[in-house]
């Protein structure tokens, strides 16, 4: 690369800019980025399962009235469930094929269930033992996601919503009902 | 310009303008996909995680892995599988029972790092970040959240790959 100095009085002739510590500079910082991308993202799905708890006891005299919804999920079928806790109990069962697009009307049922109900926040989802792992993820993400577009109204109680959350949840808590001794 | 003389006194030229300009592209690209994750973890070998479109990132370091082969905590191997299920000599009342020692352990290396009473009751606060092979079954994964609610963990973090469009 030769470059003539501009306004130096003296006459320099042919200039040689040495690259020679650029490239081996740019060559370091290729290999040391090479080795520490993480080209795969790892996530994680949060889940809970039933405990026992020293917590006092539900008032059973004044039972309070909240709505359970319940994710059945086998080999063939999801079946999306609600009842109330007390009467009238009103029980609502749907069954979808545990198929892509089965998947995707079972999350469009939950979606009305939330919006109907903005305070709901729970799922117990009971899986068959023959349910691989991947499966139980394709179904963890309908429940528990929004795909990008879709909205839910805000809950009635604003301290329900989580501060900081990026990505818009649809039912956050899913407990394991199939885990109990 | 690099140039390096020959034998005849021919002055030879290397135009390395187009590498500098595949590195500085290499370098924006590799820039651009550096991982902000709190923690990197490469996947367990000869194991595979599902996809999912969570955004949620990993944390920390998983703690239970399900292998095709085994189960292990952290890097102790607690028990064999045989055919996507526990051996049976290892099984008590759909638990594990060398899972449920050493998550005991760590329960209570948990109470003491937090300077909690050892007997406290109820469960812990602390998530378990479990890794597991995508063509495991349920049966599998019930046995270990059974395993870890004996030993009072009830919160789980399973392992999953981000989708690409996720």
């Amino acid at each position: 690369m030769k470059r003539k100095r501009k306004g130096s009085s003296i006459e320099a002739g042919a200039v040689e800019l040495n690259v020679m510590p650029f490239i081996d500079v740019f060559s370091l910082l290729t290999t040391f980025l090479l080795f520490s991308a993480v080209f795969i993202q790892i996530g994680v799905l949060e889940v809970q399962i039933p405990f026992l708890s020293n917590a006092k006891p539900p008032d059973f005299q004044k039972p309070e009235r909240i709505l359970e919804v319940k994710a059945d999920l086998s080999k063939e079928f999801i079946e999306i469930s609600s009842s109330w806790t007390v009467a009238p109990i009103d029980e609502k069962k749907k069954q979808f094929p545990r198929t892509k697009a089965g998947i995707a009307e079972a999350h469009k049922e939950l979606i009305s269930i939330r919006t109907a109900h903005p305070d709901l926040d729970k799922l117990t989802m009971f899986t068959d033992d023959e349910i691989t792992y991947k499966e139980l993820a394709e179904v963890l993400d309908a429940i528990k996601f929004l795909a990008p577009g879709e909205t839910l109204p805000p809950p009635k109680d604003p301290s329900a919503m989580k501060n900081g959350e990026s990505q818009p949840s649809l039912f956050p808590k899913v407990i394991m009902g199939s885990v109990m001794l | 310009m690099a140039s390096v003389g020959s034998e005849s006194g021919e002055t030879l030229s290397l135009n390395i303008m187009p590498m500098l300009d595949v590195f500085s592209i290499l370098i924006l690209f590799l820039l651009m996909s550096f991982s902000t994750d709190p923690v990197s973890h490469d996947v367990t070998a000869g194991l595979e995680l599902p996809e999912s479109i969570s955004i949620r990132s990993l944390d920390e370091n998983p703690m239970i892995t399900i292998t095709k082969k085994d189960i292990r905590v952290g890097d102790l191997v607690v028990t064999g599988l045989e055919n996507g299920d526990v051996i049976e000599s290892n099984r008590t009342q759909g638990a594990i029972a060398p899972l449920f020692k050493e998550l005991e352990k760590l329960a209570e290396a948990n109470r003491v790092r937090k300077d909690l009473p050892v007997n406290l009751d109820g469960p812990q606060k602390d998530a378990l970040t479990v890794e597991m092979d995508q063509t495991l079954s349920f049966k599998l994964l019930k046995r270990v959240m059974l395993t870890a609610q004996q030993a009072e963990f009830v919160a789980f973090k399973l392992l999953v790959n981000k989708a690409n469009d996720g």
